[in-house]
């Protein structure tokens, strides 16, 4: 008895691990389909016929580096992203932390405010903030980058710190109080701390966000001067040489593997702070 | 250090009142503790003395300045909280040195003082835990020493001893009643745990439903409770209070009859009276019933009668034993019959 249910557990857990690895492979061909593509000659690309076990090639990888500014594009990527997220937290953790713990009129009404931005179709503010960088001499420059990532993802960054603060017991900030700690003292020492893991999170989806970002990127970008690794990958599809497919591959796969690790690092975190930031409010 | 005054103290939140004409006066140096059922407002009076809520009414003094608009940081009480509030990503060793830092004592003296406070709670061995990795009881022990390593106005203590077993609650008991003798400082002090009241307390504050029923040394506390609420709250098993008539200096209820009393009072009155003031079988007895429950505990036997509809608790002889149902009589102390006023609950003197 004892052990046919120990067996038929075996089973069930053998079942699971198929299913699951069924389904992880069947998300992750298409990446690897991706870095095949990247790693393969142009010609086997755009035969009518699929090659399914294709010949190797660093064609792309030299066409990338050599002939094409990755270097820069890269460099201006991680500038704006990093420079972006460094100003969203310097922005959204006070005004986290004042939309947790102080009462005031309209309190409410400013955290909707906030979240509404992520509500609004960007393409209605192209125009009008391309103008504004125009008149601010920012365009193509990262500068104009770092504020518009940050300001795209302050409102979410906002709110997922938020959620974390709010789970701080208000005891907390009472004994730090009579211990004689300051506002200052009491935010730097005592809730930063305590919600760093939610600050993780935002700050490595509010990262994700801005290496995916497009829209803003290419209206802003006009020159390699700010050009990042998203709209680098437009630039392989027009022109004389025809969309070059292999490249496009290259530097998809190039700006998807830091993402993933890191996800990956921070994974416990992450499911956390996007239920949290779901279901507090 | 420190004298506290509260006058007239109310709180409420909108239409729920939390604590209300709260009056007391905390003397330099005294212990006092308050006492009281669950959601009486002890711990929101403590929070008014420590400046983390401010009253809706009255006002708090300490030695002398009025102290309702001075931030809590600038008085200087130490609290225990009821949850601990141990600071969560710094060690032990930090946490209880957290106060040093914040109110610019010497960086030398840091050290020593930690240690030693961690030693007057057995913590020594875990200064370099975080608190997620600490028992309750730990945790507890490391929330009093942070509140100890300064040498404050005033220590506010909500409930420091709740989560310890009773063989280290009844060690810190007498560690933390040393401390406060030797430390001279005004301490207030709240529990739910009579014992702890009656052994710690100089005075004892008894509070139910957000009022004041009663300050007094523990003594006059247990020997002369001011309304029933109290009689029944202290003591263990509690006092037995029997509703009946006063007529002519006789209180009659069923199966109980008491003679001999002040015969200015009469009518509805509660007959008060400790099972630890009763003898079983005495000849010119005071209550006859029968044998409902008999406990033996050891050193001491309870013996629960039946009079009437009423049930009534009386410390027995440790030998004493007796079938269910048997009929049996008991005599009360003349001298400790409690009487009140049915109506109000008050003490009739
Ligand atoms: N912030 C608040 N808003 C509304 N009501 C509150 C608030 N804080 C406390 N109360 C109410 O005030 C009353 C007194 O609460 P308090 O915490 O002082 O009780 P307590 O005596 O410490 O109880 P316990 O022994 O359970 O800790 C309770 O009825 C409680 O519900
Ligand atoms: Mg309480």
């Amino acid at each position: 008895m004892a052990s046919q249910r120990k067996r038929s557990k075996g089973e069930s857990l053998t079942l699971r691990y198929l299913i699951l690895g069924g389904w992880a492979l069947f998300c992750l061909a298409p990446v690897l389909w991706f870095l095949s593509i990247g790693l393969r000659p142009r010609i086997e690309i755009i035969t009518p016929q699929p090659i399914y076990i294709p010949s190797f090639s660093l064609d792309a990888w030299h066409m990338i580096w050599d002939d094409w500014p990755m270097a820069a594009y890269l460099r201006n990527s991680v500038a704006a992203i990093i420079g972006s997220v460094i100003i969203d937290l310097v922005l959204a953790i006070p005004a986290a932390y004042s939309l947790a713990r102080f009462r005031y009129r309209g309190r409410d009404d400013i955290g909707f405010y906030i979240l509404s931005t992520r509500m609004m179709a960007p393409a209605i503010v192209a125009v009008p903030i391309f103008f504004l960088f125009r008149n601010l001499g920012l365009l193509d420059t990262i500068w104009a980058l770092m504020l518009i990532y940050a300001a795209i993802n302050l409102s979410f960054v906002t709110w997922i710190i938020r959620s974390y603060m709010l789970d701080i017991p208000k005891e907390l900030e009472d004994a730090a109080k009579t211990d004689g700690a300051g506002e200052i003292r009491i935010l730097w020492e005592i809730i930063i701390p305590a919600v760093l893991p939610g600050i993780i999170t935002a700050s490595v989806i509010a990262m994700i966000f801005a290496i995916n970002e497009f829209l803003f990127t290419l209206l802003i970008a006009s020159t390699p001067d700010a050009y990042t690794m998203s709209v680098a990958l437009s630039n392989f599809t027009g022109g004389s040489d025809g969309v070059i497919y292999n490249a496009i591959a290259l530097v998809a796969f190039l700006a998807f593997v830091p993402v993933f690790l890191v996800v990956v690092a921070i994974q416990k975190h992450l499911s956390r702070g996007l239920t949290m930031g779901a279901v507090k409010g | 250090m420190a004298r506290i005054e509260l006058t007239e103290i109310q709180k409420s939140w909108g239409p729920i009142i939390g604590v209300r004409d709260v009056n007391i006066e905390i003397a330099d140096e005294e212990f006092v503790v308050f006492l009281g059922p669950s959601g009486c407002g002890k711990t929101t009076t403590m929070r008014m003395i420590a400046g983390l809520e401010d009253p809706s009414e009255g006002r708090i003094v300490m030695d002398g300045e009025v102290m309702n608009d001075i931030d809590a940081r600038d008085r200087d009480v130490a609290m225990v909280f009821q949850g601990y509030a141990l600071y969560p990503n710094m060690t032990i060793y930090e946490n209880i040195r957290f106060p040093l830092r914040m109110r610019g004592v010497p960086r030398d003296q840091h050290e020593g003082k930690v240690r030693r406070a961690a030693e007057l709670v057995e913590l020594t061995d875990y200064l370099d835990r975080k608190p997620g990795a600490l028992s309750g009881g730990q945790r507890q022990r490391a929330a009093l020493a942070r509140a100890i390593v300064r040498q404050p106005q005033v220590f506010l203590m909500d409930e420091p001893l709740s989560n310890l077993d009773a063989k280290l609650r009844q060690a810190m008991r007498v560690q933390i009643k040393h401390i406060q003798r030797e430390l001279k400082i005004t301490t207030v002090y709240v529990t739910h745990d009579q014992i702890e009241a009656m052994t710690l307390a100089d005075r004892i504050v008894i509070m139910d439903k957000g009022a004041i029923q009663q300050i007094g040394t523990p003594d006059q506390i247990y020997n002369d409770p001011a309304n029933t609420f109290v009689a029944g709250f202290i003591g263990s098993p509690p006092m037995n209070l029997v509703e009946g008539a006063l007529e002519g200096g006789t209180f009659r209820a069923p199966g109980i009859e008491v003679g001999n009393l002040p015969t200015r009072h009469s009518g509805a009155v509660t007959l008060g009276v400790r099972p630890e003031d009763c003898t079983v079988a005495g000849m010119s007895s005071h209550l006859s019933g029968t044998v409902y429950g008999v406990e033996p505990t050891g050193d001491i036997t309870y013996l629960t009668l039946k009079a009437g509809e009423k049930l009534v608790e009386v410390k027995a002889d440790r030998d004493y034993r007796a079938p269910l149902n048997k009929p049996e009589t008991v005599a009360f102390d003349p001298s400790r019959i409690h009487l009140f006023d049915t109506a109000t609950g008050q003490r009739l003197s």
